[in-house]
């Protein structure tokens, strides 16, 4: 796990560091960072973000559950990315009774499957449904439609950005 | 030779690790923050490598290798990006062509021995290389020259490709193995008893994808009148949480259709939106006014997205000798990892790791060039493969031409 305190060696820089998340990734950030992922389509950007400890995570998961799949990587789905993510922050001095969550994607574009719902609708109920377990509150969230989504994450104000390819960004 | 799933797997993440290490070490002397984005194995023609790479200039370094395992490693830096990191360690050294080129030679060297050494370790061999050559040049240019008469031969290649944090800037590794030792290494960690590809049917499927893609091009010449050519054409292996990375973040317009038979998958035509105006505006009798893309051109590309898949579709049920359906062709116009996202997950529930194949077309007449991208499912490809000429086993080479033309 990489804990980034966004401290940039020079001082003299005063844009906030940018840190990318990837695909089935998550990074947390105990400073000023500005978090990014890029290309949800299904996936989800799940933010999450204590202000009062200054501790934010971003993690860009891809399917909805880690028991369907003998996986190692937690990060890919949207369980238990969202659990070590959360143990993470924890362990940076967050407090779980002071997060709060926003989710970005989960678009059904693409979606041929023609029975029962799509990865992107699965997706943000097991977000959902896992933050609820965990009592974080999910204060905005910008899921679904047949369009892909990029997202930053403002660590110091838990403001997030949300682009998309043909509209205007939108800030939760 | 046979080579399994795990293997491939196994060696696509040693590259990755040593792609991960050289890029920790130039970060620790340069303080420069970047990202391994992707790491993969490709089968491709050996004059084909580095199509990446065309237009842009680099710089790096070149290294033999010998052991167990032999031959060529580069890494290279595009430009701007080498002044960046020379300026890091020498402040005004980009201005001495002389200490620039030591720059780069002695950052490649520090680099590129953890490189070898992580496969050397997990090889549990030695692999001896050769000091660093400074290299520079255009495009492919910049890579090892094929040796002679190897035109048509296909090679494995590590490529990884990393990015800077905050700005466009990549560089690349890739290691070219003498294909000999690195089949006989494949074969040798695979499990025989699993998951098993043959690699000698793996180059057939490449060239069929070849001709498939040649069958779309041709349709598309047929329809627009653009003389239009098959570029390249691979076969990539990935985790599949790295296959949308495979396609840049730049807004591309497209169709997808899922396809069903053996193999089963999904299948994606994209267009660059210049290339996709281009294109659209040949089949229109009149040229719409301003640079939007408009729903005329969305009809177009559907139109020719539709008789691109069914020229590729049909180039490997004929081989195959199968029928392989598709359903009608779905358009996109999104971030191009966006679209490939929803696909890769779909592939994803099933398995870890996804065969790609990549081909790309061009024409010199307009600017135009279009790629498509076939995500098999692993299992129904494995299938397929061994289905594939399985009265021809005994015999060591496969002969294309019998297959296609015989």
């Amino acid at each position: 796990m990489k804990v980034y305190d966004g401290q940039s060696d020079t001082e003299s820089q005063t844009e906030p560091r940018r840190i990318k998340v990837g695909i089935a990734e998550y990074k947390i950030t105990s400073g000023e960072a500005v978090l990014t992922t890029s290309g949800l389509g299904s996936c989800l950007g799940v933010a999450i973000y204590d202000l009062d400890a200054g501790v934010a995570g971003l993690v860009h998961v891809m399917l909805p559950s880690a028991e369907e799949m003998n996986d190692g990587n937690a990060a890919k789905f949207a369980d238990a990315g969202i659990e070590v993510m959360v143990e993470a922050m924890e362990a940076e001095g967050a407090d779980r009774s002071a997060m709060e969550a926003k989710v970005a994607g989960g678009s059904d574009m693409l979606d041929f499957s023609e029975n029962g719902s799509g990865i992107g609708v699965r997706n943000i109920e097991t977000v959902r449904e896992t933050l609820s377990e965990f009592g974080i509150p999910l204060a905005e969230e910008d899921v679904g439609g047949d369009h892909g989504r990029s997202v930053r994450l403002e660590a110091r104000t838990g403001d997030f950005v949300i682009k998309s390819a043909n509209k205007e960004s939108v800030t939760l | 030779m046979k080579v399994d799933i795990q293997s491939l797997g196994t060696f696509n993440q040693l590259a990755h690790e040593g792609a991960e290490q050289a890029t920790a070490a130039m970060s620790q002397m340069t303080g420069i923050a970047a990202d391994v984005e992707v790491t993969k194995i490709s089968l491709v023609g050996r004059e084909d490598i580095g199509e990446e790479l065309v237009g842009d200039d680099f710089v790096g370094v070149h290294f033999g290798f010998e052991g167990e395992l032999s031959g060529e490693t580069v890494l290279i830096f595009d430009r701007d990006g080498s002044e960046t990191i020379i300026e890091s360690l020498v402040p005004g050294g980009s201005e001495d062509e002389s200490m620039a080129r030591s720059s780069v030679q002695e950052i490649g060297n520090i680099m590129m021995s953890g490189f070898i050494d992580g496969w050397a370790d997990y090889l549990e061999t030695t692999i001896d290389h050769t000091p660093p050559d400074y290299i520079e040049g255009t495009g492919t240019e910049v890579l090892p020259e094929p040796p002679e008469g190897s035109d048509k031969q296909q090679v494995f290649v590590f490529k990884s490709q990393i990015e800077w944090t905050d700005e466009a800037v990549s560089f690349y590794i890739y290691m070219l193995p003498n294909y000999q030792p690195m089949a006989e290494m494949m074969t040798e960690h695979a499990d025989t008893e699993n998951d098993v590809i043959p690699i000698d049917k793996l180059e057939v499927f490449n060239q069929m994808t070849l001709k498939g893609t040649e069958k779309a091009a041709e349709n598309v010449t047929m329809m627009t009148g653009i003389e239009t050519e098959a570029e390249v054409s691979q076969i990539n292996f990935a985790k599949i949480e790295d296959v949308p990375k495979q396609i840049g973040n730049d807004v591309f317009v497209g169709t997808v259709v899922q396809f069903t038979g053996i193999p089963s998958g999904y299948l994606v035509v994209l267009f660059d939106e210049t290339s996709a105006k281009n294109v659209a505006e040949a089949l229109m009798p009149t040229e719409p006014d301003g640079e939007e893309i408009t729903d005329q051109h969305k009809a177009a590309i559907e139109e020719l997205g539709n008789i691109m898949t069914s020229g590729f579709v049909d180039g490997w049920a004929n081989v195959l000798q199968t029928s392989v359906e598709h359903t009608p062709p779905r358009l996109v116009h999104d971030m191009g990892r966006a679209i490939m996202d929803p696909l890769a997950a779909q592939v994803g529930q099933f398995q870890e790791h996804a065969f790609i194949i990549d081909s790309e077309m061009k024409t010199e007449d307009v600017e135009f060039s279009a790629s498509i991208h076939a995500l098999p499912n692993e299992n129904e490809l494995r299938e397929a493969l061994d289905e594939l000429l399985v009265e021809r086993a005994d015999e060591t080479e496969a002969d294309v031409e019998e297959i296609f033309y015989g």
